[in-house]
């Protein structure tokens, strides 16, 4: 048996946009970087986002550009769809087993005309607009995505073959399309697997997953996107024009029965730009915010809060208790009112977005042989000096996967991290891989120990 | 083919500077906020380039009003924004001589993120064109097929 | 250590004749004149694409009628509309078409070219066009999204802009960009824990770096404070492990005392004085203590926030780098004393500044934050002496500060402490003074509440006995690490008391014969707004940040700075580090407030940005400037006249057939492209490449033409 082999100087773990502006910075100084991204496209969570603070441009529209920036450079090697397995020390760099897992879709004949995706029978609920949309079995996975081709779901399809007939590419699609390995050779490698939000159900009070009308910040994003699901901001039960919004705040975060003690740093900033989008999107609409304290703490950002306030947003500091169902699937919501002695009254909404937190969403532990922290999030041991090292010389962190953190800060860390690489790699190969990727043919069973 | 209500239809030119007006547009637009449909927009790196003719010739040929919307003090490039300024006061005086209202054409600095000066600017100038209404030219609006053979 | 190594040797003033600037106009002209030539004896054909935007444009602007009625265009070959024209696929069409409609200019209409011109130019470009084929027109923030209400006018003026757009094209040139070569040296100004960064990772990349640090010591405020939050470690530990590993770096050049007295040039090379002065004191000199005894003249210490005194002889702090001493200059009246002891020769009063020139590629702006300063009385500040800032505390808190790290004011112990956060932070106009420039500080500095609330730790640890009142609006512990020091601080008894920013705590001298000096009134929205009043043994206030002013800098460099003073990043979120300024970065709090974590990724990105900027030794840019048509130029001189610019157009005479004549001559490198020269040339032979008056003139044009779409449709 042979592997594959690609002679790279950086490998980078998660394409969201941390891992994408760390291959950028990586690329754009001569270092040959390998992208690993688990999903079928790039993007991570921002390109999900509606608009983004504080400037509010429209997340898709600055992501994009970065995107396919990150594919058509020359010295960035793109694998979607694929995951690190095992790592292994070499030198004074490592081997990464990738598993390179099958699309069913060959991705460099499928020209992304969709005609599969129209032939497919089956409709499944779309994750990328968290259910509130449907989407095929033979589908793209949204509009932006890079790469542009379509990907098959094994787990919903059908095989009725009607993907196969549509498209108009010969052998594009391919059933039998087999999972493959290959190795990557890397001075260095970047975990940038980012977060996800803490479920939403998380917190049994509040009733998510249970009522239909309580939903989730990242949900919100999704309705309020140009290209989201319905176009307007409409509730989930019975597609109704909401007219009392309320948002509480620190769902998932600063609570220790949820054993998250952190701060998720981002979520005042996006309940509150969320809450000025539905001011626009909702003029008629009465939009409140629940509050423990309003962490407006980046750049331009207590302007930003302080125009919230303006335009009759409402902030008050509470504790939220208990949400219930009432009639119309409208909700009453418990609250304590800090500021006036910790009374507590019951508040009339009929849409509830839960600012849910952040939590790691990947343990590199196993594969990457690297500490997390108390938090969960990646060890980064010296905090102030090399903040992007992880407890493993060799292996750096950005983006939130070291912890909570917006998109000025996630870019900020990328171009720290991509430093500390390159330092690294100066150090100790002192070289750098002088052409394009080569791929190599090697015997798979290599001698084990290399170094 | 005029409906009553669209009289002769004016038209606005502006010309917005890259790290000035045209910004300043943008922000107006990622805000959604409205504004009359007879605007247009041309994106220039640097209003310096336009001598005092090229003013005058545009308000022969085809705009009822131009507004040149650059960054001002904040201009990146040194000198540009005095000369700017400078050029149009000579177009000033040319249009005096040709009689035209000196009012169609204004200088304007207006920041990346200046929404509500933008709009204040577009308002004015159609405020003025209902006043003063269009330029009359003598010869006709040119069709499609003629002007671009022309 | 300030004496320049010898590889890195730095050219003195004296012998320094300044080297012009060469660049090889020539050949650029020949490389771009081939191209044109080349381009020049196909017919022109253009490709027409109007982006649907998923909507956004589509929604409003009938993008599929747009497509149409371009088509009718002479020169159009094709003409589309696409759902993303961003996309992949998007961008696919556009090369297919190149390769097989043969077009060879590009006009798309979609969002803000600020988002995508890049994106398609590269595109027109991996199709095998020359990328400055290519016309972008706004469609989206211009028309969609500002006429959402008039769909047929905003239809209508779609077409108009696209047709201008294409009557632009068909006068497109083929351009080239300028290629420079680039120094592989950076210039740090500010020798902050976050220029310290920065100047580490580009000297890990090998490239040179000088630090330019305005002080006469490295490290910036960090050596300042005593335990920083949140690993609770010394703040000069960390400080040092940075600073050692700088000193060790060959490529590092470090000069303190000194700033920047003059700056040109462009990115790849930038031509630097600078003025260092002097120390007036050699480095073995050995009666330093003798010194500053017999020194007569006594100032405040800036070190200890003036709560203690200094000598015109003295060393910032015992361990400080470079550890010599200084001569404080603007308060030494030369009396000779300290030249009587110690080793002889080793003062000199007499030593003046000393200027030297730099040149570099690339330039990190560093130079850090001064803690808010409040008005006299403000909170009692100034005028009772219980009330101190937070840097003050820190450095009471220090084992070498002014009390020796005893908990102390004027002398009394402290039991009760109030401190206030927001001083100097989130102001509203109206309830809070503004500062000269006449604006108040409304935003949040960041690192404050947890400083505040680590100082508490600190002295929970240390002085137990002590009851600590935090008067705060909203906590704001948000970093890794951070929240800790609240819940804590909740934990070990720190009382809780809420104010509002318009109704701001009140800070009064108690009576005399009161237990405690100072009394602080609030209003505390914990407990319904109930009116507080806390006696207290010291007050401290949680200052902000504001940047070190650097007026004189941001004119030398023409870097921006924002509606908060603090520097301006190009775009706060795709390009967090950059500047308007190519060549110049920013790092640290001299963009906005930071703690030292953040700092140091910042430093670090910067780094990146001038690693990749520099590592070629050669930097492309934009080939948007002035270009003289030879065959319209008449030598009349008015653009050399006129022109802003140092060397960037000058007559030359040439002789051909025995005439002599004078024409314009443009150096590109010299030349940003700021078009004076355009409009007063009389003979119209000067334009900025891809943006020419006749383009100008043919895009007016097209705004005369009537159009219909609708009714056509
Ligand atoms: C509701 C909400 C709204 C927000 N709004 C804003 C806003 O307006 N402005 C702002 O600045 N920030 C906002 N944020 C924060 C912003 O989303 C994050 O800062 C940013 O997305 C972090 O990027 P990242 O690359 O670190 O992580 P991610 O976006 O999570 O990307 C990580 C990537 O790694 C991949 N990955 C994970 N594990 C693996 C693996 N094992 N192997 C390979 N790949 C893997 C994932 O598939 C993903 O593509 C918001 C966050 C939320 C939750
Ligand atoms: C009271 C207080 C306590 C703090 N405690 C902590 C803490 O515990 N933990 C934490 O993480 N952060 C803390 N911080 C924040 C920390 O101080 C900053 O993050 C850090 O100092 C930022 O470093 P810098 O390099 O950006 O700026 P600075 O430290 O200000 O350094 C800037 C340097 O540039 C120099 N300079 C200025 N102008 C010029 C010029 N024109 N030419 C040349 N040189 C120039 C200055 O002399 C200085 O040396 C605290 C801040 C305050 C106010």
């Amino acid at each position: 048996m042979t592997n594959k082999r690609l002679h790279v100087d950086a490998l980078v773990v998660g394409g969201g946009i941390a891992g994408m502006q760390t291959s950028l910075d990586l690329g754009d100084q001569g270092y040959q970087v390998a992208l690993v991204e688990k999903t079928a496209s790039i993007g991570g969570n921002m390109v999900q986002l509606s608009k983004v603070f504080p400037t509010l441009d429209c997340a898709s529209c600055i992501t994009t550009p970065k995107m396919s920036s990150v594919h058509h450079h020359d010295n960035i090697k793109l694998l979607t769809s694929s995951e690190v397995q095992k790592v292994t020390p070499h030198g004074d760099g490592f081997i990464a087993e990738v598993l390179l897992k099958p699309t069913y879709v060959n991705n460099d004949t499928c020209t992304g005309c969709q005609k599969c995706e129209e032939a497919c029978p089956v409709d499944i609920l779309d994750e990328y607009d968290y259910g509130f949309n449907a989407r095929r079995a033979a589908y793209i996975p949204f509009p932006t995505a890079i790469p542009y081709t379509a990907v098959i779901d094994m787990d919903h399809c059908i095989f009725c073959g009607q993907c196969i007939k549509a498209c108009p590419v010969p052998d594009c699609i391919d059933f039998n399309m087999q999972p493959e390995v290959i190795e990557i050779e890397t001075s260095a490698i970047v975990i940038s697997t980012g977060f996800k939000v803490t479920p939403y159900d998380a917190k049994e009070e509040y009733g998510a997953g249970k009522f239909r009308n309580v939903i989730d910040g990242l949900m919100m994003e999704r309705l309020l996107a140009p290209t989201g699901p319905y176009g307007h901001v409409l509730r989930p039960s019975d597609g109704k024009l909401p007219d009392s919004i309320a948002y509480v705040q620190c769902a998932g975060s600063r609570d220790l029965t949820l054993g998250v003690p952190y701060c998720s740093r981002v979520c005042c900033m996006y309940a509150i730009k969320q809450a000025m989008l539905l001011a626009g999107a909702l003029p008629m609409a009465d939009i409140t915010i629940y509050y423990m304290d309003i962490r407006t703490f980046g750049k331009q950002y207590e302007q930003f809060y302080q125009n919230a306030k303006a335009m009759g947003i409402e902030f008050v500091k509470a504790k939220v208790a208990r949400i219930t169902e009432v009639e119309n699937q409208d909700l009453n919501v418990r609250v304590e009112l800090i500021d006036e002695n910790s009374q507590v009254v019951e508040r009339h909404h009929d849409l509830v977005v839960l600012s849910v937190g952040m939590l790691p969403n990947y343990d590199p532990q196993a594969v990457f042989s690297i500490d997390i922290a108390e938090d969960k999030f990646v060890e980064t041991p010296y905090y102030h000096n090399s903040p992007a090292a992880t407890t493993r010389p060799g292996i750096f962190a950005a983006g939130t996967a070291a912890g909570p953190m917006d998109i000025v800060d996630t870019i900020v860390t990328a171009g720290s991290a991509a430093a500390d690489v390159a330092a690294y790699i100066q150090s100790h190969n002192g070289h750098k891989a002088e052409t394009a990727v080569e791929t190599q043919t090697t015997v798979a069973e290599r001698s084990v120990d290399h170094d | 083919m005029k409906t009553d209500k669209e009289k002769v239809k004016s038209k606005i030119l502006i010309l917005a500077t890259l790290s000035g007006g045209y910004l300043g547009a943008d922000s107006a637009g990622q805000g959604n906020k409205e504004y009359a449909p007879n605007v247009y927009i041309f994106s220039v790196m640097t209003a310096a380039i336009f001598p005092p003719e090229f003013y005058i010739r545009a308000l022969e040929k085809s705009v009822d009003a131009i507004i040149v919307m650059y960054s001002g003090s904040d201009c990146p490039y040194k000198g540009a924004a005095e000369h700017t300024a400078k050029m149009i006061s000579q177009a000033y005086e040319m249009m005096k001589e040709r009689g035209m209202d000196q009012r169609r054409l204004r200088l304007s600095a207006i920041c990346t993120v200046c929404v509500d000066p933008f709009l204040e600017e577009v308002a004015q100038a159609n405020e003025l064109l209902d006043e003063i209404g269009p330029i009359e030219r003598p010869v006709p609006a040119v069709t499609e097929a003629e002007s671009v053979t022309a | 250590m300030t004496e320049p190594n010898e590889e890195n040797k730095e050219k003195d003033v004296k012998n320094n004749s300044e080297e012009p600037i060469t660049v090889h106009v020539d050949e650029l002209k020949d490389a771009v004149e081939k191209e044109i030539a080349d381009a020049g004896g196909e017919d022109i054909k253009i490709g027409v694409y109007v982006c649907q935007c998923g909507g956004n444009i589509s929604d409003v602007v009938r993008t599929d009628l747009v497509a149409k009625e371009l088509e009718k265009f002479p020169n159009v070959v094709v003409s589309r509309d696409f759902i993303f024209m961003c996309s992949d696929s998007g961008q696919e069409l556009i090369k297919k078409d190149i390769q097989e409609k043969g077009i060879n200019r590009v006009v798309v209409g979609s969002c803000s070219p600020f988002l995508h011109e890049t994106t398609f130019r590269k595109a027109v470009s991996s199709g095998g066009l020359n990328p400055y084929l290519y016309t972008h027109v706004g469609i989206r923030e211009q028309d969609s999204w500002v006429h959402a209400d008039h769909p047929k006018e905003a239809t209508e003026l779609a077409v108009h802009l696209m047709e201008a757009g294409v009557a632009k094209a068909r006068l497109l040139e083929p351009l080239k960009p300028t290629e420079i070569k680039a120094k592989k040296h950076a210039l740090v100004i500010g020798g902050g824990i976050a220029g310290l960064q920065a100047a580490l990772s580009i000297a890990k990349a090998d490239l040179k770096v000088t630090i330019v640090e305005k002080s006469h010591f490295l490290g910036g405020r960090v050596a300042q404070w005593d335990t920083v939050f949140p690993t609770d470690e010394d703040a000069r530990a960390v400080l040092n492990r940075v600073i050692e590993e700088v000193l060790a770096n060959p490529n590092i050049t470090i000069h303190t005392g000194t700033e920047l007295i003059a700056a040109k040039g462009y990115i790849g090379e930038f031509n630097i004085r600078l003025r260092q002065q002097p120390r007036g004191v050699s480095e073995d000199f050995d009666g330093l203590d003798e010194a500053i005894k017999v020194c007569p003249v006594e100032v405040p210490d800036e070190f200890n926030f003036g709560l203690s005194k200094r000598k015109a002889i003295y060393r910032p702090y015992d361990g400080c780098v470079p550890s010599g001493a200084v001569i404080d200059w603007e308060h030494c009246t030369k009396c000779g004393e300290c030249l009587k002891v110690g080793k002889k020769g080793s003062i000199n009063l007499d030593e003046t500044p000393h200027e030297f020139d730099i040149t570099v590629g690339a330039v990190v702006v560093a130079t850090g934050f001064d803690p808010y300063e409040p008005f006299k009385g403000e909170f009692g500040y100034g005028e009772i002496p219980e009330v101190i800032t937070l840097p003050q505390l820190e450095r009471i808190l220090s084992k070498d500060g002014p009390t020796k790290g005893k908990l102390e004011v004027n002398g009394h112990p402290v039991h009760n402490i109030a401190m206030i956060h927001c001083v100097g932070s989130r102001q509203k106009e109206g309830v809070h003074k503004p500062q000269p420039d006449g604006k108040v500080n409304d935003y949040c500095s960041r690192v404050c509440c947890t400083a505040t609330l680590s100082a508490a730790k600190q002295i929970h640890e240390h002085f137990p006995d002590t009851n600590i009142f935090d008067l705060y609006q909203d906590i704001r512990t948000y970093g890794r690490g951070h929240e800790d020091y609240y819940i804590n601080a909740s934990k070990n008894g720190v009382t809780f008391l809420r104010y509002f920013a318009e109704e701001i705590p009140e800070v009064t001298k108690s009576p005399e014969g009161e237990k405690n000096p100072v009394m602080v009134k609030v209003k505390d929205h914990l407990t319904w707004g109930y009116e507080v009043e806390v006696p207290v043994d010291l007050v401290v206030l949680a200052v902000g940040m504001m940047p070190t002013p650097i007026q004189d800098l941001i004119g030398m460099l023409k870097v921006s700075q924002g509606n908060d003073r603090f520097l301006l990043e190009v775009h706060p979120k795709l390009r967090p580090v950059e500047t308007a300024i190519a060549g110049i970065v920013l790092a640290g709090t001299a963009q906005g407030p930071m703690t030292i974590r953040e700092a140091s990724y910042a430093g670090q990105a910067a780094a990146s940005k001038v690693i990749a900027m520099l590592i070629t030794g050669q930097v492309e840019l934009e080939p948007f400037v002035a270009k003289i048509d030879p065959e319209r130029c008449e030598g009349s001189g008015e653009c050399v006249k006129y022109c802003p610019q140092e060397e960037a157009i000058r007559l030359e005479t040439f002789t051909e057939d025995g005439r002599t004549f004078q024409r314009a001559v443009v150096s590109p490198a010299n030349c940003n492209g700021c078009g004076v020269c355009v409009s007063v040339c009389p003979n119209r032979a000067i334009n900025i490449q891809g943006w020419t008056l006749d383009q100008f003139d043919a895009m007016v044009e097209a705004l005369a033409m009537e159009v219909s779409v609708l009714e056509d449709a």
